[in-house]
């Protein structure tokens, strides 16, 4: 019990800490702290794929499309000042909502979960479950493969590209 | 071993995750901030598969709906992003405030 | 059965896969294997199809008809594009080889929605087709498409959320997620709450009220053909058939009454606010838009009804409207290329110089307006028959009502655009090349014989119950 709520701790106090920084680099670093806690969280639940999916990708993979991104428009961060009352505030208003939801929200959840259904035949591989019962979301992943790859290349598209033929 | 945690007490976090998330995207001027709080709510999503996998004893599905889940997430952001640094070649800043006065 | 049409959404994958390395050789290539690709694809379909209606044997297929009407219309409306696209003269705005490969990859995504049997599947193949289209509507990097786009990001997005959230208390009470088992315990409150915020995901991603803002920017600032794209088939495959198909589960019992009063209010709420704003509007493409969201509410007022006839007459009229769009929109890209505007208050008189898009215009907006004996009179009339015999009287009488406004707006807009005075400036206007109107022609011949051979058509669509 004690570890579940250590590993929340963590990954809420990195999503403040990614609210509140005044540069979009210690956000983008907390972003991936924030990752790397789920994935512990995924672990202890006993899903160990999952876990494993997410460090490697999220932790990773989106840490560095974001840094290239902030990094792709740097010199505009400084020109608007922003208000920076609305981000101090925030821990005040955060508290007051985690005081009012702790009131409602686990009483309307342990009355839903009252209705759930124990599943018995489950013992099965992971790998039965994906290509067999799940068979269809390799093409959805293929699919989205190849769609992101035209993506990227229709939204960077110079006029010198086609130009060239002529 | 499996240590049985409350399925209430899991959606208490996901609801506080969501908040956090929610605030930062209602709340940012700076685009590339609205989508570190569109990461948020979409993490704390995924938490919920999870947790509902593992109260049914059904985890190895939820685990097989999650990993699916992580790519379709990661293009998402990395199309976000490149439409965002389209738009900063465009008009050389990125404020929403600009993009709210284009038009009605 | 998911074997039997997988073709159809592999086929044009392995085609947008092909395309970068035809490229090399010569561009022309380029647009010629993608209609050769969309041609096949649509002779198949309507060969089944026509063999189906006209010997009415139930023997030959044994599949679902939802899921071939569905496949036939979204190749008519790929081609339709691809064709007008490849005449457009796209060259000079944007790189033709990732345009053709996303329109491939589109269609492959949106039949891939209707042949899946499972739920976590689809909103796969709903998040494929949405990265697709955010990428199209930027193509002719104008200003306006690039604010269009990313307000069609942000203003989705809550969407995926939702469908996430649903399903995960969906998880809780099936073990599997297919429609079969979805259907069994669908009397359940779990699956009932479950499916609700699933429903309420999709309505964000369709356009209807109270969830409209981001329809008529995305309409009006997108790249022309690809307005037509996305009002005449994304919206509608992204959007209402998923409404429509978990609509065609759930079983009528008593705690699907408040989900079916939510249903109706929305429904009814989109047909008269698009009404009464597109009366107001001064261009033409955002008139189209709020037009799309006031059929859009007689759709999801036909699906709300939880019954066979409601879910008959929502197919029918999603069919019904893929066409009208589609006509408008193609239209409404080939006038603003001859006259570089599309205020209305500056075009008028065009059906001197421009006969072939003005007619087949005028004849799609009867259509939507509902005047017999074109087809979209009988999808309205099944609509609201729909509406009558499930009791919810005063919902039909109100959409009944409603539909007088429609039938304004367009008498108002063909009044001012296509008929009246020719100014000064347009005199020299010719009109658009015949390569471009053939798309329009074939669907309004489509429209109108629809409309005729109403009678084998509906003894057809019975067939799906």
């Amino acid at each position: 019990m004690i570890i579940y709520v250590l590993i929340y701790l963590i990954i809420i106090g990195a999503a403040v800490l990614a609210v509140i920084s005044k540069k979009l680099i210690n956000s983008a670093i907390m972003l991936a702290v924030l990752s790397i806690g789920v994935s512990l969280l995924f672990f202890s639940y006993e899903a160990p794929w999952a876990g494993v999916f997410e460090l490697s990708v999220c932790a990773g993979l989106i840490t560095v499309i974001f840094i290239s991104a902030v990094s792709l428009v740097k010199q505009d961060d400084e020109e608007f000042k922003e208000d920076r009352t609305k981000y101090k505030i925030f821990p005040l208003i955060l508290m007051a909502f985690i005081i009012i939801s702790s009131i409602f929200v686990p009483d309307y959840f342990m009355k839903l979960s009252g209705f759930a259904v124990y599943v018995n035949n489950s013992n099965e591989s992971i790998g039965k479950f994906i290509w067999l019962y799940r068979g269809i979301d390799i093409i959805g992943q293929i699919t989205i493969l190849s769609a992101s790859v035209f993506v990227i290349k229709h939204i960077f598209f110079r006029k010198s590209d086609t130009l060239e033929e002529k | 071993m499996s240590m049985t945690i409350n399925y209430p007490l899991d959606w208490f976090f996901i609801s506080v995750l969501f908040f956090i998330g929610a605030y930062c995207m209602i709340v940012s001027r700076n685009i590339i901030r609205l989508l570190i709080g569109f990461e948020i709510i979409s993490k704390s999503a995924m938490i919920a598969i999870i947790a509902s996998g593992q109260h049914t004893n059904a985890i190895n599905l939820a685990q097989s709906l999650i990993i699916i889940m992580i790519l379709v997430e990661v293009v998402v952001i990395a199309t976000g992003l490149a439409l965002i640094v389209k738009f900063h070649n465009k008009y050389q800043t990125i404020d929403i405030k600009k993009l709210m006065n284009l038009k009605g | 059965m998911v074997i039997d049409f997988l073709s159809y959404s592999l086929i044009p994958l392995f085609s947008a896969l092909a395309i970068p390395f035809i490229a090399r050789k010569n561009t022309r290539l380029v647009e010629v294997l993608a209609n050769i690709t969309l041609i096949a694809g649509f002779i198949n379909v309507s060969y089944i199809l026509l063999s189906y209606l006209i010997k009415n044997d139930p023997n030959i297929i044994t599949i679902d008809i939802f899921s071939l009407l569905m496949i036939f219309i979204i190749y008519l409306v790929g081609l339709a594009i691809t064709f007008f696209s490849s005449n457009y003269g796209i060259e000079n705005e944007t790189n033709p080889i990732s345009y053709y490969s996303l329109i491939l990859i589109g269609v492959s995504a949106m039949s891939s929605i209707v042949i899946t049997q499972d739920i976590f599947s689809l909103y796969v193949f709903v998040e494929a087709l949405s990265i697709v289209s955010f990428a199209l509507i930027t193509s002719n990097n104008s200003e306006k498409s690039i604010e269009a786009s990313i307000k069609y990001f942000f203003l989705t997005f809550p969407a995926s959320v939702l469908i996430i959230f649903g399903i995960s208390i969906l998880l809780l009470n099936n073990p599997n997620l297919d429609f079969p088992t979805i259907k069994d315990t669908s009397s359940k409150m779990l699956s009932i709450i479950g499916l609700s915020i699933i429903i309420v995901g999709f309505l964000i991603k369709s356009g209807i009220v109270p969830f409209h803002f981001w329809t008529p920017d995305v309409y009006q600032g997108s790249y022309s053909p690809i307005s037509a794209f996305l009002a005449g088939i994304i919206t509608k495959t992204g959007g209402i058939y998923a409404i429509v198909k978990i609509s065609s589960l759930i079983t009528n019992s008593s705690l699907n009454y408040y989900l079916s009063k939510i249903l109706l209010v929305s429904g009814l709420l989109s047909v008269i606010i698009g009404g009464f704003l597109a009366m107001v509007q001064k261009d033409f493409k955002r008139i189209l838009a709020y037009s799309s969201i006031s059929q859009m509410g007689y759709i999801i007022l036909a699906a709300a009804t939880f019954t066979p006839l409601g879910i008959i007459a929502a197919l029918f009229h999603i069919i019904n409207h893929a066409t009208f769009k589609t006509v408008l929109f193609l239209n409404s890209a080939c006038v603003e290329k001859q006259t570089q505007t599309t205020s209305i208050d500056e075009l008028k008189g065009l059906e001197h110089k421009m006969p072939v898009t003005s007619w087949t215009s005028i004849i799609a907006m009867m259509a939507t307006a509902g005047i017999p004996p074109l087809s979209g009179f009988w999808s309205k009339l099944l609509v609201i028959v729909a509406l009558w015999k499930s009791g919810n009287t005063f919902y039909a009488v109100t959409a009944l009502i409603a539909s007088i406004l429609t039938l304004v707006y367009f008498v108002n807009l063909q009044k001012k655009v296509f008929f009246g005075k020719l100014p000064e400036k347009f005199d020299t206007l010719k009109e658009a090349k015949a390569q471009l109107l053939i798309p329009v022609v074939v669907i309004s011949a489509i429209i109108i014989f629809s409309g005729l051979f109403f009678n084998r058509i509906y003894s057809y669509l019975l067939k799906i119950i």
